[in-house]
């Protein structure tokens, strides 16, 4: 890039160069046109050539600088403007002046030359020509005359006096050279100065004397001299002769004037002559030169227009990257000046920006942070937090939440509470706790709700707070809420298990000394014969079957206490049902007894004996609640169900008794919870821990005709009774 | 343009537009020496003349070549001659000056005609001695004329350089060079 930028500026350089030379250039050929000399003829050409290429690069740059704005006018591109306001007003700023001066000095110029031929000068040159021209030719008359008159004289002479005679003339007349010729064109006599001889005559002369005429010319010599030419027709000459002539020096004071006339004049009708050229080469030169001069200034004003301009919109451009929120821009500081000085601070302000945008982000990378730890922790909890809107919309709710209210919070964030409970009636019930609270006017309460579903009963340990907002008025709440229906249910076990084992001690104690003594008492005393025998029989008997019933009681309540292990198995739950039910079907029991079994049921893997036990206890429960009940009948029903990822078997176990009395259908599996004469009160407590000692699922319920009916749901796999089993978290907490 | 405007137009009446042209060329040996004899045709245009008059002296070149003529190569060139002749008008004595550049041999006439007729019979001009040329070999001689715009004074020569007036030149003429 920088060597880029170093070879452009190189570049630059010698065009710049360059266009000074052809500067330089044209003003040599102007100053050479002025001199009128001939090193300019020779140059010419090349200085038109190279100042031509240097107009045809201007004209391309300009062309070039030209297409360049164009396109950026036409996408308005920011800066174009300014740029070409600014081209316009340096080029007119440039180029007025130079155009003023241009035609003051082509009209200067062509007045000045006209100036210098002037007409009177032009006319006394003439003159003076003339006045040259009519000295001379009086010289020439009078030679000729006195040729004429010795041309006279050699009348009938001999070629040797005729010599005598031509050396006299000479000597008298000054001639420079005297010759006569013969018709061969031979001279016959001659007499010259030493040094110059007879030159032969022109043809012209020649024929002017052929046709008889004399003939007399001025003869420009070299070194600015004249020489007379005079030649004769000779009528009686001796011998051969024919022709005299005789060339006479012009006086120097008189041919040297002569001379500087004709100089003159000559140089002067020259000038004359070239005066329109001059004008023309003087025209061209200076049109030339301002070409020049208004392209460099014309690409003068494009560059410096580029270089004023670019830090402008470079502004413009970082100004828009702002905008749009790119803070990262930094612009190249062009120079020390005002411009330099505006970038600096944009640099400063944008270098601001970027750093508390930075401070903005992490901050709020921290917040998230904050957030996104609460929620893990909020999700591993097992508590149910909602967060609310003033108006009931749910802002968060955790997976807990969910999982006690039956319904994904989580993916009705956002919705309103009151229309999510219209269709769920846990959560409607739930709701209506609250919101009543809410609506009193309580923003922080606690209370234990009692939910009724489905399955069972829910017991929720419930609390609310307000979140604080900005004025007095609450900015939504949090509900805190627990699902305690297990632990209650656990403490109360355990409750009724410390029960049993302390009474399963404490009366079996004393239960074995008195039962042993009501024996002995019947042994001893019941072989003597005595009036009151059958007494003592009716009193030990009752006591030993009373001591009896109270041990089988005993015992029951030990069974509830104990926990021994579990031993796993698979089997065939149908079978089992049947051959548990096959032992209530006697002539003495008139129960009917209908098994309707799901035929692809997969083997379960459970305590068999636990299980047989369960189905025991509830065939005893059916039918002691049925006793003394003709149309006894009990309806035992198994289905494949899947709850989820979870396998499981519903099992269905319905009597037509009386069913449960309402007061205790809540309670049903409570220890000593009976509406039964007979019973201990265990047989339903115990098969709910058994049920749920497999991971299962228990629930009573009123058939809607008559009778009671228990709902078991018992997963297929041991894997699945266990901690995520069908009471899903609820499960272990009790068995920790 | 400015220059097609301010071209002199005054004698521009005449007809006779001028021309340069080599009517015969030979070469003959003496003395073991080439000498030219050729007869040129010069008429010159009404610019020049015009020129002539305002007492701008006309420089006329001749241009001689002798040329090495190779069948299957480029011809060379042995020698090249250039004769030089200024013409001048001399207003005072209302005469034509012709002096020969090489000699400053200077002769006189009254009309430019005979001026031109003169310039225009080119009589033993020495070309080369023969010893310098090879006998196998056979050699071309070339002529022309030119009126000569390099002699021009400056402001003339750039118009010449603009107008075809000045440039007036004959075709080469061209002749075997033979060794009688």
């Amino acid at each position: 890039m920088a060597l880029g930028r170093k070879l452009k500026r190189a570049v630059y350089t010698l065009l710049l160069a360059f266009g000074l030379l052809l500067w330089l250039a044209a003003l040599l050929l102007f100053s050479r046109v002025a001199e009128d000399s001939d090193d300019f003829a020779r140059l010419q050409v090349w200085i038109l050539i190279v100042n031509s290429i240097g107009v045809a690069v201007l004209v391309t740059l300009i062309g070039v600088h030209l297409t360049r704005l164009l396109r950026e006018l036409r996408r308005h591109v920011p800066g174009s403007r300014l740029k070409l306001r600014m081209i316009t007003l340096l080029v007119s700023l440039a180029v007025t002046p130079l155009v003023i001066v241009y035609l003051f000095s082509v009209a200067f110029i062509n007045r000045g030359i006209d100036n210098w031929f002037d007409v009177d000068v032009q006319r006394g040159l003439e003159d003076a020509l003339t006045l040259s021209q009519i000295a001379l030719d009086v010289e020439k008359r009078n030679r000729l005359e006195e040729l004429e008159r010795l041309a006279a004289r050699l009348d009938g002479v001999s070629p040797a006096s005729a010599a005598a005679e031509l050396a006299a003339f000479r000597r008298d007349s000054g001639a420079d050279a005297l010759a006569l010729f013969g018709a061969n064109g031979r001279p016959v006599a001659a007499s010259a100065e030493p040094g110059t001889g007879a030159a032969p005559l022109s043809e012209e002369a020649m024929l002017q004397l052929a046709e008889g005429d004399a003939y007399v010319s001025l003869e420009p010599l070299t070194g600015g001299a004249f020489q007379i030419i005079a030649a004769v027709n000779v009528a009686g000459a001796p011998g051969e002769a024919r022709i005299l002539e005789a060339r006479f020096p012009v006086e120097s004071e008189v041919s040297g004037l002569a001379n500087s006339v004709q100089q003159t004049a000559d140089q002067y009708s020259r000038l004359d002559y070239l005066r329109g050229g001059l004008k023309a080469s003087f025209t061209l030169t200076l049109s030339l030169v301002l070409l020049i001069s208004v392209l460099a200034s014309v690409y003068g004003a494009f560059a410096s227009a580029r270089r004023l301009v670019r830090p402008i919109q470079q502004l413009m451009q970082g100004t828009r990257a702002v905008a749009r929120g790119d803070f990262d821009t930094r612009l190249p500081v062009p120079a020390r000046d005002e411009i330099g000085f505006l970038i600096n601070s944009f640099n400063d302000m944008t270098q601001r920006l970027a750093e508390a945008r930075e401070q903005a982000r992490s901050s709020e990378q921290k917040v998230e942070g904050e957030r996104r730890r609460l929620e893990v922790i909020l999700s591993s909890l097992s508590t149910g937090v909602v967060a609310l809107e003033p108006d009931m919309r749910i802002r968060t709710a955790n997976a807990a939440a969910g999982m006690i209210l039956n319904i994904d919070l989580e993916a009705h964030v956002g919705e309103s509470l009151v229309d999510l409970a219209e269709s769920r009636p846990l959560l409607a019930q739930f709701l209506t706790v609250a919101a009543g609270k809410l609506a009193e006017g309580k923003s922080e309460w606690r209370e234990q709700i009692v939910l009724r579903g489905d399955v069972g009963r829910r017991v929720l340990m419930c609390s609310c707070t307000s979140l604080p907002g900005e004025d007095d008025s609450p900015n939504g709440y949090v509900v805190v809420f627990d699902d305690i229906t297990t632990l209650l249910q656990a403490q109360r076990d355990a409750a009724w298990g410390e029960v049993a084992r302390r009474l399963a001690h404490e009366i079996k104690n004393p239960l074995t000394p008195i039962q042993l003594s009501a024996e002995r008492l019947r042994r001893r005393y019941l072989t003597a014969e005595d009036a009151n025998l059958d007494l003592l029989d009716r009193a030990t008997s009752t006591i030993i079957q009373q001591v009896e019933e109270m041990k089988q009681m005993v015992n029951a309540f030990s069974q509830y206490a104990r926990t021994p292990n579990i031993e796993l198995s698979r089997f065939d739950l149908n079978d089992l049902i049947s051959e548990v039910t096959e032992l209530y079907r006697s002539p003495e029991n008139p129960v009917t007894i209908k098994l309707s079994f799901d035929a692809n049921l997969p083997q379960i893997e459970a305590d068999a004996g636990r299980m047989r036990q369960v189905f025991h206890n509830l065939m005893r429960n059916a039918l002691e609640a049925m006793e003394r009940q003709a149309d006894a009948r009990v309806d035992i029903s198994t289905r494949y169900v899947r709850r989820g990822d979870t396998e499981a078997v519903e099992i269905k176990v319905a009597d037509n008794g009386p069913g449960f009395s309402e007061d205790i259908i809540h309670q049903a599996f409570d220890p000593y919870v009976t509406g039964k004469v007979k019973g201990t009160g265990l047989g339903l407590a115990i098969v709910k821990k058994l049920v749920e000692e497999h991971g299962g699922q228990i629930g009573a319920a009123n058939r809607e005709h008559r009778g009671a009916e228990i709902s078991i749901l018992l997963p297929i796999t041991s894997e699945a009774s266990g901690p995520a089993g069908l009471h899903g978290g609820e499960n272990r907490r009790e068995r920790a | 343009m400015l220059l097609l405007g301010a071209a002199p137009r005054s004698i521009a009446q005449d007809i006779d537009p001028g021309r340069f042209d080599v009517r015969s060329a030979e070469a003959t040996l003496e003395n073991g020496v080439y000498y030219l004899n050729a007869w040129l045709e010069l008429r010159l245009p009404p610019e020049a003349r015009e020129a002539l008059h305002s007492g701008v002296p006309l420089t006329i070149r001749l241009d001689v070549e002798l040329v090495h003529d190779r069948r299957w190569w480029v011809d060379a060139d042995v020698a090249e001659l250039t004769w030089r002749y200024e013409l001048d008008y001399h207003a005072l004595t209302e005469r034509y000056v012709v002096t020969n550049l090489n000699t400053r041999d200077r002769r006189s006439f009254s009309t430019l005609f005979a001026a031109l007729n003169e310039l225009g019979r080119i009589e033993r001009l020495a070309l080369i001695d023969a010893v310098l040329l090879q006998p196998n070999r056979r050699y071309n001689v070339r002529l022309r004329v030119v009126l000569d715009m390099e002699r021009l004074p400056g402001p003339l020569s750039l118009l010449a350089f603009w107008r075809r007036d000045f440039s007036i030149a004959s075709e080469w003429y061209q002749w075997r060079l033979d060794e009688s």
